[in-house]
C-alpha cells in the first residue's frame, strides 16, 4: 500500500516537473529588451526609510521598433545580489519564475506605452522593510496575460557590475530598550523581594 | 541536631481537609483536571501554566524568523546553530534544577529560574547580530529546566496510581507552549504592525508578550503555591519534618542508578525527537511542498499542539498497565509505544505526498509524545532520595538527544530533511532497546520478572540510606513511598493485606 503510495506520487511529481520544463515563466526564456538604470552608483551605500532610488527604464534603442508591441505592464523590482543571497536560501535564484525569489521587492508597477518613445523613470523612498544586503535593480515586462515575458537590468549577466548596498533601519528604538532593561531588572529584583520576604516570615513564626 | 518529630504535621495549626482522597503521605490519590484546589490541583495548575509560557518563550522567534532573518542579515548557518544553541542550555540547566528540587524544593527553584531567564526574553528586543541573537536563545533556553520542576513537583503531589498521568498531562500541556507559540507570536506580530509600527520593530515589541506572561506565572507559584502536601520545604525543614539532606549524597545516588542513564537516553529518543521536529518541520513542510509560510507555520503548530490529548494519554495508559501489570506493563508499552513512533519517522521521511504526509506526522506525533508520558510514568520510581536527579538527568538526557540528532541529521546540507527524518526513525529504534536492560528487583523488568530473593520495595529504596542515616530517621519519607509503591507489583501480585490505595487518611 505504501509503495503504491510512493509509486503514485512520484509520478506525479514527475509529470509536474515535466510540466514546469516546457512550461511558460522561465527566466531563460525571456528576451533582455529593455534598458534599466539606477541612480545608485557601483557600492554606494543607500539607508533604508531615508535615501531614495531614481530608476530610469525604456527599449533598447538599438532593437527594430515592434519588439514591445505585447508589452502591457512594467514592474520594476529590487533585487538580491549574489553575495547577499550565499547561505539564504530563502531568496535562491530559480530559472521557473514562480519559484524564483531573487527579487522581493517592488519598486514601482506602470503600464507600459509602446507608442510613446519617452524614456520612464521614477523616484523611490526606499521603504523600511528592506533588510541590510546587496542589490541591483531589474524590470520585467508583462504582456496582457501578465506573464512575463522580457526583463532588463542594471547589471550585467553575471550579477557583478553596479551592485549598491542598502542598509536597513535597525527597528530599536530607545524607549523599547529603556523598557526591556527596566523590565529585566525588575524581574530579577521581585525574586530577591520575594526571598526578603520569605526569610522574615519565617522568622516571624519562630 | 534535629530531634525526630512524629507524623502530626506540627507547622499546620488548621485541620488537613483534603479535597481529593490521599494517601499516607497525604499525596492526592485521584486527579481532578477541572479543580483548583490547593494544595494538588493547585500545584497542577500553576506548574503546567509555567511550563508553557517557557516553552512558548523559548519557541517564539522561530515562527517569526523571515522577519529576524531579515532585520539581523542572518544566514542559514547562525539561524541552524541558534536552534541548536536554544535546546543545549537546558542540558545542563535540567541537571541542576533536578537537585535545587531535591534540596529547596519545586516552588522556589522553578520561580527562581523563570525570574532569571524572564531578563533574555524581554532583552531580546535589544539584538541586533546574529550573535546576540544565538546568546537570547541560549539562554532563553535554559527556562525548559522548569519541565524537572513541573515533574518533581507532581512526584511530589500524586500518588502512584495517577503520578502517570499527572506527569503527562503537566508535560504535555506544558509542551502545547511548542506549538501555540507558532500560531501567538505571528498573530502578536500582525496586531503590533497593523497599529503602524514598521515590521523590524513589531518583532521586537511582540517579544514583551512571552516576557511579561513568564514573569506572571513565576509570581503565582511564588504566591500561591506550595513544594508538598504537608507545606513548604523550608518550613518543614527548620519544623524538623523534612531532614536536609546532603547534596553530594542526593547527586551520588543518583548519578550511579543505572535506570537513570538508560531513560535518558531513551527519552533524548522521544523527547529530543520532538524538539527537533519543532525546529525543522515548518521549514521542511515549506521547501519540499512547496507550501506558504503561513501554511506551514499551521502544520508545524498542530504538531505540537497534538501534547494536548497525547502525552496526557500516554501517562495514562501508563497508569492503567500497571493496574494490571505492574511496573512490567509500564516497561512493555513504553518500548512498544516508541519503537512504533520510530516507524513512523521512517515513512515521514519516504512518503511523497502532501496529505499523507500531514496524516502520517500527526500520527507520529501522537505515539512520540505519548511515549514521553509513559516514560515519566516510570521515572518517580527509579530513586526516592534522588528523584530530582533521575527527573533532572532523564530531562536532560531529552535536550542531548534533540542537540545531537540535530547536529548529525540536521546541519548544513549533508542529508537532505526528508533522508535526515528517516535516519532518525532508524536511530530512535536504536536507542529504545535499552529499555529492555531495566530491571526492578522488587517488580521485574520486561523479560524477567521480580527477583527470586524476594526483594521488597522497602529494601530498594532503603537501599538509599545508609545505616547511620537511617538511625537519624531520615529514610522516613522513602519509608512510606515504598509502602505507596506496592501498586507497581501488579494486579497478580497484590494479593497481600498491605493496604494501598487507601482512600481515608491515616492521620494521626
Amino acid at each position: 500500500m505504501a509503495s503504491r503510495l510512493v509509486v503514485v506520487a512520484s509520478l506525479l511529481v514527475l509529470c509536474c516537473l515535466a510540466g514546469i520544463c516546457y512550461g511558460k515563466g522561465h527566466f531563460s526564456s525571456l528576451k533582455k529588451t529593455l534598458d534599466v538604470t539606477a541612480s545608485p552608483k557601483k557600492g554606494q551605500v543607500l539607508k533604508a526609510g531615508i535615501d531614495k532610488i531614481t530608476v530610469t527604464w525604456g527599449l533598447n534603442k538599438t532593437l527594430p521598433a515592434g519588439t514591445d508591441s505585447a508589452y502591457q505592464t512594467v514592474k520594476v523590482k529590487l533585487c538580491y545580489a549574489p553575495i547577499s543571497q550565499k547561505d539564504r536560501a530563502w531568496r535562491k535564484t530559480e530559472d521557473d519564475l514562480s519559484r524564483d525569489k531573487t527579487c522581493q521587492h517592488k519598486i514601482v508597477a506602470k503600464p507600459y506605452d509602446a507608442s510613446n518613445k519617452t524614456v520612464n523613470h521614477f523616484e523611490w523612498v526606499i521603504e523600511r522593510d528592506v533588510p541590510t544586503a546587496t542589490y541591483f535593480v531589474r524590470a520585467y515586462a508583462f504582456d496582457s496575460n501578465d506573464a512575463e515575458v522580457a526583463y532588463g537590468q542594471t547589471t550585467d549577466a553575471k550579477k557583478t557590475t553596479t551592485l549598491f548596498e542598502i542598509q536597513a533601519i535597525s527597528g530599536r528604538h530607545a524607549s523599547l530598550d529603556i523598557c526591556s532593561i527596566c523590565f529585566s531588572v525588575f524581574s530579577v529584583m521581585s525574586l530577591f523581594v520575594f526571598f526578603y520576604i520569605e526569610k522574615r516570615k519565617g522568622k516571624v513564626s519562630k | 541536631m534535629e530531634v525526630e518529630v512524629p507524623a502530626v504535621a506540627e507547622g499546620s495549626n488548621e485541620t488537613q481537609k483534603w479535597s481529593v482522597a490521599v494517601d499516607s503521605e497525604n499525596k492526592a490519590t485521584e486527579f481532578r483536571l477541572m479543580s483548583i484546589a490547593k494544595p494538588h490541583m493547585r500545584a497542577f495548575h500553576l506548574s503546567w501554566i509555567s511550563f508553557f509560557s517557557c516553552f512558548v518563550s523559548s519557541f517564539a522567534a522561530p515562527p517569526l524568523l523571515p522577519i529576524i532573518r531579515d532585520n539581523l542579515n542572518l544566514t542559514a548557518t547562525d539561524i541552524g546553530n541558534a536552534g541548536v544553541a536554544s535546546v543545549s542550555g537546558a542540558v545542563f540547566a535540567r541537571v541542576a534544577m533536578g537537585t535545587a528540587c531535591d534540596l529547596v524544593g519545586p516552588r522556589l527553584a522553578s520561580a527562581s529560574l523563570i525570574l532569571l531567564t524572564a531578563p533574555a526574553v524581554y532583552c531580546t528586543s535589544l539584538i541586533n547580530s546574529a550573535t546576540s541573537y544565538l546568546l537570547v536563545r541560549f539562554f532563553t533556553g535554559f527556562s525548559l529546566a522548569t519541565f524537572v520542576s513541573t515533574q518533581f513537583w507532581m512526584s511530589s503531589m500524586f500518588s502512584a496510581p495517577v503520578v502517570g498521568r499527572a506527569n503527562g498531562f503537566s508535560g504535555g500541556w506544558g509542551n502545547l507552549g511548542g506549538g501555540a507559540t507558532q500560531l501567538i507570536m505571528p498573530l502578536v506580530f500582525s496586531l503590533v504592525r497593523d497599529i503602524g509600527a514598521a515590521q523590524f520593530t513589531a518583532w521586537r515589541i511582540a517579544f514583551f508578550v512571552p516576557a511579561f506572561f513568564q514573569m506572571l506565572t513565576a509570581f503565582s507559584i511564588l504566591i500561591f503555591g506550595q513544594d508538598t502536601p504537608d507545606g513548604n520545604f523550608q518550613r518543614l525543614k527548620k519544623s524538623g519534618q523534612k531532614p536536609k539532606d546532603e547534596f553530594s549524597k542526593v547527586l551520588f545516588h543518583g548519578v550511579t542508578n543505572y535506570r537513570g542513564w538508560i531513560l535518558a537516553l531513551t527519552y533524548g529518543y522521544c523527547f529530543g525527537v520532538e524538539l527537533t521536529i519543532d525546529n525543522i518541520i515548518a521549514e521542511y513542510f515549506y521547501d519540499r511542498f512547496n507550501l506558504k509560510l503561513h501554511t506551514a507555520g499551521i502544520i508545524a503548530a498542530s504538531f505540537g499542539l497534538a501534547n494536548l490529548f497525547s502525552r496526557p494519554g500516554g501517562g495514562f495508559i501508563s497508569d492503567a498497565v500497571s493496574k494490571r501489570f505492574g511496573m512490567r506493563g509500564r516497561l512493555w508499552a513504553l518500548w512498544l509505544c516508541q519503537t512504533f513512533a520510530g516507524v513512523l519517522c521512517i515513512i515521514l521521511g519516504l512518503v511523497g505526498s502532501l496529505s499523507v504526509s500531514v496524516v502520517v506526522m500527526i500520527i507520529f506525533s501522537v505515539f512520540v509524545q505519548a511515549a514521553c508520558g509513559m516514560t515519566f510514568g516510570i521515572v518517580p520510581f527509579v530513586s526516592r532520595r534522588s528523584l530530582g536527579v533521575i527527573s533532572g538527568m532523564t530531562g536532560g538526557g531529552g535536550n542531548v538527544g534533540a542537540v545531537v540528532t540535530q547536529l548529525i541529521f540536521f546541519k548544513g546540507s549533508k542529508f537532505s530533511k526528508e533522508r535526515g527524518i528517516t535516519l532518525m526513525g532508524v536511530m530512535i529504534i536504536i536507542c529504545t532497546l535499552p529499555i529492555c536492560l531495566i530491571y526492578f528487583p522488587q517488580w521485574g523488568g520486561m523479560f524477567f520478572g521480580p527477583s527470586s530473593k524476594k526483594v521488597t520495595e522497602e529494601d530498594y529504596y532503603l537501599g538509599e540510606w545508609n545505616s547511620k542515616e537511617q538511625e537519624k530517621g531520615s529514610h522516613h519519607a522513602s519509608l512510606k513511598f515504598a509502602d505507596n509503591s506496592v501498586s507497581e507489583r501488579g494486579r497478580k501480585h497484590n494479593t497481600s493485606t498491605r493496604p494501598n490505595d487507601e482512600p481515608t487518611p491515616t492521620y494521626v
